[in-house]
């Protein structure tokens, strides 16, 4: 009986305020939107970036006119670098045919002669592709007797660690700013709710009501504004994903359910309601309490 | 048994305070707090709920003292206390059989105990027809009717009205002060406070006048608004 009069309570307050309710499930709704929104896009950026580095080939071109044996050294020298995982030898003959086919042309065709150098692509393991590492790598095969140049991607690599970060770090500003202005909304819904019925609160009070009693609808108001909130939120979510899936068919979506994305909308919403409202109502019933 | 020892309570310089007040409530009586407005008699029934405590001195209540109660007990003196207000302090936005049984809810009373004990009372009161009326929509006689139902559903030990006639009309309060009559009858303590002279003019009942925060001794005149009354005996 005491549940059902609670959750009566509860659904009727609701109702007798509707307004602020629904501005504040709505800010629910956007903030969340926005900050799962801005999770999955740190997290499919990473996971591209972590894609692109681990399949990222260094090239390291030789001189022209090594001995074969000077070639076989070299690559002997390579792979006894720590950070190298694999090593491809690129002959005159393989770089010929790759210009072949990414442009359409016979080289040996145009020039009567083949001036493309021979060649080796590295494969770095994973935890060393990193500009740092990088950047120390590419001076110690510099170094190597007979190279001639070495070539990788970093200013792409950079980049894209560079807006990756920002990202994240401008996303954790992001958060914390979504997170304060849901929990003020709430704060501030609750606040009127309590206001509107501190009478009832008194006579609960001298009725000689705990004060559980008198703080669980409240409290119970938030979690489900945080709940409707999340529902809302996630079927924005699940609308902007199928919009991002044809969009930017290039990116990798295929990890993410929606079912995962719905469970951490809704319980998100749902802790962050309940979470407010607890911290909020206690102080403002034993206001109306200590008032008398 | 209610008990006012040296009871001060300084919790409003203009009106409302006690000093050194001394008094025994019996088990069973129906006890009139008489007196003009602000002379006291509210603070001294709030004191009996402990909806305030006193600065000095000490009021019991039954077994609670209040130099050692705690918020926790508190709640628990006032589900043994009925208490029916001149405001009547309905949630008005709730209908009447949920407004009479909201301290069997707060105490988690089956629902079939629940129905028993407020149909009853609201049989008692006259007001069965209205159970599922919202107290918003009741006169001014029927809502203090509902407020003592509620105060009487817990078969509270004694029942404190604070000028519950002062908002009604003379039939409306004769027929409140029959009811509490009755309910003393019946074994409840009753203590009431009213400046309404006329309505207890016939009542033999122990009255105890109040001025300036002071029980007044026999033999003394108090003013109020209507008239001078003199205390030509009283028990204290």
């Amino acid at each position: 009986m005491k549940l059902i009069f609670i959750l009566r309570q509860t659904f009727s307050n609701l109702w007798r305020e509707r307004t602020p309710v629904t501005a504040t499930i709505l800010t629910i709704c956007i903030a969340l939107t926005i900050l799962v929104a801005l999770f999955e896009v740190s997290f499919i950026l990473f996971n591209q970036l972590d894609e692109l580095k681990n399949n990222m080939q260094i090239e390291v071109y030789l001189k022209n006119d090594l001995s074969d044996s000077k070639i076989r050294t070299i690559k002997g020298q390579l792979e006894g670098i720590t950070e190298v995982k694999n090593v491809r030898l690129i002959t005159k003959s393989m770089a010929a045919e790759i210009f072949n086919r990414e442009f359409g042309e016979d080289i040996m065709e145009i020039l009567d002669e083949n001036p493309l150098p021979v060649s080796f692509e590295i494969t770095l393991y994973q935890h060393f592709n990193k500009p740092d590492y990088l950047k120390a790598f590419r001076q110690k095969v510099q170094n190597i007797n007979g190279v001639e140049e070495v070539h990788y991607r970093h200013a792409l690599i950079e980049k894209l660690e560079t807006v990756t970060q920002a990202v994240a770090v401008s996303g954790i500003f992001i958060l914390i700013i979504l997170f304060i202005a849901m929990n003020l909304l709430i704060r501030n819904t609750l606040k009127l709710s309590v206001y509107a019925r501190r009478k009832q609160i008194e006579i609960m009070n001298n009725l000689g009501a705990g004060h559980l009693f008198v703080r669980m609808p409240f409290i119970l108001e938030g979690a489900i504004e945080g709940l409707i909130g999340g529902i809302l939120s996630t079927v924005c979510l699940v609308f902007a994903h199928k919009f991002a899936e044809t969009t930017f068919s290039m990116l990798d979506f295929a990890r993410y359910t929606y079912e995962l994305v719905a469970l951490i909308t809704i319980c998100t919403g749902t802790a962050i309601g309940f979470v407010s409202s607890a911290g909020s109502v206690s102080g403002f019933v034993n206001k109306i309490f200590s008032k008398k | 048994m209610i008990q006012f020892k040296q009871v001060t309570l300084d919790y409003n310089q203009v009106s409302g305070a006690l000093k050194d007040i001394n008094l025994q409530l019996h088990d069973g009586d129906f006890t009139l707090l008489l007196g003009p407005t602000g002379s006291g008699k509210s603070s001294l029934l709030r004191l009996i709920y402990m909806e305030m405590l006193p600065n000095r001195g000490i009021v019991s209540v039954d077994r609670w003292i209040s130099s050692h109660i705690t918020p926790r007990q508190i709640n628990f003196l006032r589900r043994h206390i009925g208490v029916v207000f001149q405001d009547f302090r309905l949630i008005e936005n709730m209908n009447v059989f949920d407004n009479v049984a909201l301290p069997l809810i707060i105490e988690s009373y089956k629902k079939s105990q629940i129905n028993k004990l407020v149909y009853g009372l609201l049989d008692e009161v006259n007001l069965l027809h209205a159970a599922d009326q919202l107290a918003s929509t009741l006169s001014l006689g029927e809502k203090q009717r509902v407020a003592i139902a509620r105060a009487m559903v817990k078969d509270p030990f004694v029942l404190i009205a604070d000028e519950p006639t002062g908002n009604l009309d003379r039939e409306a309060s004769k027929n409140v002060l029959s009811l509490l009559e009755r309910i003393n009858r019946n074994g409840t303590s009753i203590i009431m406070a009213t400046h309404d002279y006329d309505l207890i003019k016939d009542t033999q009942y122990r009255r105890i006048y109040m001025e300036q925060g002071q029980i007044v001794p026999p033999g003394r005149t108090i003013n109020t608004s209507k008239r001078r009354i003199n205390i030509l005996m009283q028990d204290e």
